[in-house]
């Protein structure tokens, strides 16, 4: 055909030129898809992140008030008095406590009695970070217009010290973090994301029962599998299922029947006793993303005194490089996109017209051969449109080639995601413990290129090409066959 | 075929205006050959592209046969070039990027024929100044000679009924210069051809039927040549 002819010979003729344009639109079509590949995934590893702290499906979690920290010492015989950090004021019945002379000798403590800790546990099972409160809370919140599901959860920590049977020798502490959760299936709460690695989950069989779902990593470190005995508050739970989280959460380790963890958990906000049917946490779905501010603005006003977090103000608070490399992504390399191909459009541009201007000639001996202006439009349009094609592919080779880059070269991408401070601990701090504080997770990184980042790179290309030739376009329409036909003259 | 009156054209040329046509009078008779010619810069290339409607009157008329150029459009006029007005240029004006065929088709995509038809036509327009064997050379690979008869064939391609022609032979020596006149005869006299044809050469003007002489703008008609 003609016009294919003729078009394919033109871009033959300006080889270099045309190899120029379409180099510098696919730089800046390549640069769109790099960034928003790193863009999306950076994205996907929020989203994992900030998933995995709340679970599938959860929009916001509301927490009792936080113990305030502050540290009071009791004289308990000359020369012993107890120093403790955190929410408790005073020792309460029914509560072990612990007595560490300053001779290093250690003693339990329950109802006023007291016995040498030498070849001892001292376990406690607390609720070290927030104050709990009623469960009725979660039937209250559940009832609330919009809101899909609850339930509540009490986030505890076992803290079990183990005094050697002789002298000289050093306590061991073991430390692992227990959530009480609902038994049976619910749509919200820290299992909602699980996947089952083998056993079974909680039925509303277990509600009772002495069984408890090990987190994955936790089962690994600690050789425990389907059927383990693991001990909590000094109660043999036995291993009924293995789960592992999404990618980035901070599930607890252990989980075992909330009524189980009600009975056992020694800490209240009345500082005595054992926990009655109390929560500290209940998770929240809403119907829809848009009912959010509206259902944590009815929860504050139903449980004042409450934290009702929601997904983004939590996203606030992760950091790390995580949150830097989002940053980053959005603000800089967006911009850098933009400019980069804006560059490229202007140089395609003055390239083509540059080129129209040279074939002023040509264009004139066609419309004194009868061609139409718009015939000859088309013909440039056709030749910019084909250089567009050609530099949208290799814009799209040039991404896929910078994201695989960027996912080679990338240094792993951390989040620190907030957890409680740890203020009641601050015995088992002194006892040679381990503080807990924010939790860091390494989060995957994968950039990844969608069929509509594709699309859009196809379309950027192509419109610069045409806003090229549009340009050049205009001046053919002002050419005077007479005028052009003066410079072949 | 061509009734012009008082045609005048004046170009800007910054804050001067330049006369290059001044009160132009001149009728073509169907079928007429008709020789411009004057010294470079006299207005003899003006005098043509108004003729071809490659370009506008300051003032007057210019009438090709019942169409009258001041009345119709910009697309009506490219139209009325491309199926009865051809072109010859000096500097031949061939599409470098395309063969000779395709440089003679490129004449007949306006017209909208058909491939097989386009094919057929051009075939015959080369055959008819003797390039049937060069039709699949691009130009640099075609002599001077060769270049203006692809041009030839490209304005005759379309059956013209009036041909114009600007120094066709301004860029070829005498002998090339001759056969190329020569045939630009034959197909006037085969055709019955209106061929106006400007050139500063007295020897290529001699060939016409009737020759004009533009000074300054101005035309000045001279007796029929006696060669017709």
């Amino acid at each position: 055909m003609f016009v294919i002819t003729h078009l394919r010979r033109e871009l033959r003729r300006r080889m270099r030129q045309a190899i120029v344009i379409a180099l510098g639109l696919a730089l800046g079509v390549g640069l769109v898809v790099t960034v928003s590949a790193a863009s999306a995934g950076v994205n996907t590893a929020e989203a994992s992140v900030l998933s995995g702290l709340y679970g599938v499906g959860t929009d916001m979690t509301v927490t009792g008030p936080s113990y305030s920290v502050h540290q009071s010492c009791v004289p308990i015989s000359p020369g012993v008095k107890r120093c403790l950090t955190g929410g408790i004021k005073q020792p309460s019945r029914n509560v072990q406590t612990l007595q560490i002379s300053p001779g290093g000798g250690a003693k339990i403590c329950a109802d006023g009695h007291c016995v040498s800790a030498a070849g001892r546990t001292y376990d406690r099972l607390v609720s070290p970070y927030q104050q709990p409160f009623s469960a009725a809370a979660v039937t209250a919140v559940a009832r609330l217009h919009d809101v899909a599901a609850a339930a509540g959860v009490l986030a505890l920590v076992d803290s079990a010290i183990t005094f050697p049977a002789s002298p000289g020798g050093s306590p061991r502490l073991a430390t692992f973090t227990v959530d009480g959760v609902a038994a049976g299936h619910t749509p919200v709460g820290p299992l909602a994301g699980a996947t089952l690695s083998s056993g079974r989950m909680f039925t509303a069989a277990d509600v009772d029962a002495d069984v408890a779902i090990v987190d994955s990593d936790y089962a690994d470190t600690n050789n425990l599998k389907v059927g383990s005995v693991i001990t909590i508050k000094q109660v043999r739970f036995f291993v009924i299922g293995i789960v592992s989280q999404p990618q980035g959460s901070s599930p607890p380790d252990v989980y075992i029947p909330l009524a189980r963890a009600q009975a056992l958990a020694t800490l209240t906000k009345n500082l005595g006793g054992s926990v009655g049917n109390e929560v500290n946490l209940v998770y929240v779905a809403t119907v829809s993303a848009a009912a959010i501010a509206a259902v944590q603005r009815e929860i504050t006003r139903l449980l004042p005194g409450d934290a009702v977090t929601a997904a983004s103000s939590l996203a606030g608070q992760v950091t790390g490089s995580l949150s830097d490399a989002a940053k980053l992504a959005r603000d800089l390399g967006r911009w850098l996109a933009v400019l980069v191909l804006i560059a490229a459009f202007a140089i395609a541009s003055l390239l083509t017209m540059v080129a129209v201007g040279r074939r002023s000639a040509e264009f004139g001996t066609l419309k004194a051969l009868g061609w139409q202006t718009r015939r000859i439009i088309a013909q440039v349009l056709g030749e910019s449109l084909a250089v567009g094609i050609a530099g949208a592919a290799a814009g799209v080779g040039l991404g896929f080639a910078g994201a695989a880059i960027v996912a080679t070269v990338a240094p792993p991408l951390s989040a620190a995601v907030p957890s409680s401070a740890i203020g009641s601990m601050q015995q088992v701090v002194e006892a040679g413990g381990t503080a807990l504080g924010n939790r860091a997770v390494v989060v995957p990184f994968s950039p990844h290129i969608s069929l509509g980042v594709i699309s859009l790179a196809l379309i950027l290309a192509m419109a610069g090409a045409l806003l090229a030739g549009a340009l050049a376009s205009w001046r053919i329409a002002r050419l005077r066959p007479a005028s052009a036909l003066r410079l072949v003259a | 075929m061509y009734t012009l009156t008082g045609v005048t054209k004046l170009y800007q040329k910054g804050r001067r205006t330049v006369p290059a046509v001044t009160g132009l009078d001149l009728t073509i008779e169907d079928g007429e050959w008709l020789a411009v010619q004057g010294r470079t810069g006299h207005g003899k290339s003006t005098l043509l592209n108004l003729l071809g409607g490659l370009d506008r009157p300051t003032q007057g008329t210019i009438e090709f046969g019942s169409a009258d150029f001041g009345a119709l459009r910009e697309t009506q006029l490219t139209r009325l070039r491309a199926e009865s007005i051809g072109f010859i240029f000096q500097t031949f004006n061939l599409i470098p990027t395309l063969t000779a065929a395709e440089n003679v088709e490129a004449a007949l995509i306006p017209l909208g024929a058909g491939q097989s038809d386009r094919r057929t036509r051009v075939t015959a327009a080369l055959r008819a100044v003797g390039l049937a064997d060069r039709a699949n050379h691009l130009p640099t690979e075609l002599s001077g000679g060769q270049q203006q008869r692809t041009a030839i064939a490209r304005a005759l391609v379309k059956d013209p009924s009036v041909v114009l022609a600007d120094e066709p032979t301004g860029n070829l020596d005498e002998d090339t210069r001759d056969d190329v006149i020569g045939l630009l005869e034959h197909l006037w006299r085969e055709r019955g051809l209106t061929l106006v044809l400007v050139t500063h050469d007295a020897a290529v003007a001699r060939w016409a039927q009737r020759t004009a002489v533009m000074t300054n703008g101005h035309l000045t008609i001279r007796q029929r040549s006696p060669n017709c």
